[in-house]
């Protein structure tokens, strides 16, 4: 009942109107500064970069897989990469996902292609250079006559359309600028919420609350378990609001599973609230909130919050997939506009392992300490 | 009957011994006063009793039991009102009294009821929906009384409950601890300012680093360092007063000449003003000034620690 007593009095902070303006008023705002100042970057044309071409060995002759390895490498040159493909299933998830721009065959009989149609331009490139490559094998092989084509050079040729076998997944509905600001502002002012969790304890010490707290017939778990459960019902109050403005107000799209992108984003909060409590415990005074605004800053910048985190390549790229930031912002996004929750359960375990240990770390913190 | 006992405490932090082997007792319906400058150890003590610091050795027993052993029923039974507010002050009055009141055990109208008369004893019945950020210092201080007395304890912990506040404010809660004594609680009263103690507390202990130094009544303790007090008054003409008349009053040990001044020692315990001036109105002395030399707890101080309480 005390732990009740608790949560309830941490929800009161509701009536706080800078917590209130922080809390809703910052991400709607940026929300609809963001999505209108940036529709045409998610709408209009992008700059062609780097083609990557997943493909797989269907059995080939040592003389098409000779050639094949000559158009790899000649290819790399022009910033189109081919890269072998360990798993089938696997291939087919990223060409889905655009991590690359589609995945081939690579046969006697022919070349099967599949792409994603979302990426359009690199899409066709990709047909392109398949298509004249089998031409040019064709070509060599009628030259050659039964000789070895070895000493026959690639060329380009017109597209035989007989010879490669095309496929597109369908990328499915695409996110709007608002759509897509909707999810990350969301998501990235959940994890200022660890900023006032790691807060939570510290602010009863700064009030000496926490000596008539510590001196009544309550005992410090329940006073941790009932701030934390206030907390997170405060937040989670704050998240649904977020979520019906942004959809009755802008219109955005949270698609037809809104109960699991939010008990994605509840998960979220469970992480955030771990995170700030964790941090807190953890490293003692002011220096556990600048760790915290780095991480929250990383996580943004890698996690989708102020653009696409597919875009980001190389070094970053692979930082990015060590993101919990990420995998929450593409489990909704994918959930919404692919109709796969696929990345749900994935992205759920994350934040609610971490914020798990962090906690119980903090709980043994805790005990080893006289106060809160 | 002994509602608090402390036999032996001791708290020590690493090698610094805050707390150095203390033991005194709180009866029933007493104001036990704990007097002594900052970093005697008060609040530490007091710390312990509530539970707020574990103990390095002795005991603490709080109506016969003992507080290690039972913490829940100690902690339910003790008031503490800090020497920092603890106060919310983003909640109204009513509800910082009724949050606090909650934690102990106080459910429905008997918590409404028992909010209600100590926002009204404290003198904050017409405040209660209003929030602490906008209450004066002696308001906040009225209302961290309130907020450790709801659930009625058998115990009141005071810890300097006036520092910082106005002297109209610190006459009315001075005056709340009397009122609460004669409705029957326990009270232990922290403070450095002496005045305070003499004033309110029934049995006093003077603790300096860490050490009860002294205790007993605030007679039992002037009558450490001495058993007399000393009037001097100015008369006119004053070498030709005769001074067999003073003499004679009852409680006087020995009066003296010193210049235009008369110096009469008495009984520390008598207070003897009256009639000294009565006499001296009688011999038709012309009375210029009087002075009074009375020990207090201060001068007690002074003289067994060679400091002064506000050192």
């Amino acid at each position: 009942m005390n732990i009740i007593r608790i949560a309830i009095k941490e929800v009161k902070v509701f009536r706080d109107v800078r917590m209130l303006v922080f809390m809703l008023a910052t991400p709607i705002l940026i929300m609809l500064i963001l999505g209108t100042a940036l529709s045409n970057v998610f709408n209009g044309s992008a700059a062609i970069g780097e083609i990557r071409i997943l493909y797989e060995n269907g059995n080939m002759s040592s003389m098409l897989e000779s050639r094949w390895n000559k158009l790899v490498q000649e290819a790399s040159g022009s910033g189109i990469h081919f890269e072998p493909a360990s798993n089938r299933e696997a291939a087919l998830q990223d060409v889905q996902a655009g991590r690359y721009t589609g995945f081939a065959t690579i046969a006697e009989d022919g070349i099967s292609y599949t792409g994603n149609d979302r990426i359009g331009v690199e899409n066709s490139i990709a047909q392109g250079v398949l298509a004249a490559f089998a031409d040019d094998y064709k070509l060599a092989l009628a030259m050659a006559d039964g000789a070895s084509v070895e000493g026959v050079p690639l060329s380009s040729t017109a597209l035989r359309a007989d010879y490669v076998q095309e496929a597109s997944i369908d990328g499915g509905q695409q996110p709007s600028a608002m759509d897509y600001y909707a999810v990350a502002m969301t998501t990235l002012i959940i994890m200022y919420s660890a900023m006032t969790a790691g807060q939570l304890m510290d602010n009863e010490r700064k009030r000496h609350t926490d000596i008539r707290l510590l001196a009544s017939p309550v005992s410090r778990m329940e006073i941790f378990i009932g701030k934390i459960i206030g907390t997170l019902l405060l937040n989670g109050v704050f998240v649904l609001l977020i979520m019906l403005f942004s959809k009755y107000m802008f219109g955005v799209n949270w698609g037809t599973s809104q109960l699991t992108v939010f008990l994605v984003l509840a998960s979220q909060i469970v992480y955030a609230l771990g995170l700030g409590i964790g941090l807190s415990y953890i490293i003692k005074g002011n220096a556990s909130g600048i760790v915290l605004m780095l991480i929250i800053q990383l996580e943004a910048m890698i996690g989708g919050s102020y653009f696409p985190a597919d875009v980001l390549t190389g070094f970053f790229g692979a930082l990015s997939q060590l993101s919990p930031m990420k995998w929450t912002n593409g489990a909704i996004l994918q959930l919404i506009y692919q109709g796969s929750a696929a990345g749900v359960a994935p992205a759920m375990l994350f934040n609610i392992g971490a914020a798990l240990v962090l906690l119980t770390l903090s709980v043994l913190l805790l005990r080893r300490r006289e106060g809160l | 009957m002994n509602v608090l006992a402390i036999k032996r405490l001791t708290k020590k932090f690493g090698d610094f011994i805050a707390v150095d082997d203390i033991s005194f007792s709180v009866g029933q319906g007493e104001i036990f006063g704990f007097l002594g400058p900052n970093g005697a150890g008060k609040s530490t003590v007091i710390h312990m009793i509530a539970s707020l610091l574990s103990i390095s050795s002795g005991e603490i027993e709080l109506l016969g039991k003992n507080i290690a052993k039972h913490r829940h029923f100690a902690k339910s039974n003790i008031g503490i009102v800090p020497q920092e507010l603890s106060i919310y002050e983003d909640m109204s009055a009513y509800e910082n009294v009724e949050f606090f009141a909650g934690l102990y055990g106080l459910r429905g109208a008997q918590l409404r009821k028992s909010v209600e008369e100590a926002l009204a004893f404290v003198g904050l019945g017409d405040k209660r929906r209003d929030y602490p950020k906008n209450f004066s210092g002696g308001m906040k201080r009225r209302l961290n009384i309130a907020c450790a007395i709801a659930h009625r304890p058998a115990l009141i912990i005071m810890d300097e409950p006036t520092i910082g506040i106005d002297p109209q404010s610190r006459s009315y809660i001075l005056d709340s601890v009397k009122k609460l004594n004669e409705m029957g609680s326990t009270i232990i009263y922290t403070s450095h300012y002496m005045e305070e103690v003499e004033e309110i507390c029934s049995r006093i202990a003077i603790i300096d680093h860490g050490k009860i130094i002294a205790e007993g009544t605030k007679a039992q303790l002037t009558s450490i360092i001495t058993n007399q007090s000393h009037i001097r008054i100015e008369v006119k003409s004053g070498e030709r007063v005769e001074l067999e008349g003073l003499k004679a009053i009852a409680g006087v040990r020995s009066v003296e000449r010193e210049g235009g001044w008369i110096k009469v020692s008495s009984d520390a315990e008598v207070n003897n003003l009256n009639p000294i001036l009565r006499v001296l109105t009688a011999l038709d002395a012309e009375v210029i000034a009087v002075e009074s030399d009375r020990p207090s707890l201060e001068s007690v101080f002074l003289t067994l620690t060679g400091r002064s309480l506000r050192d």
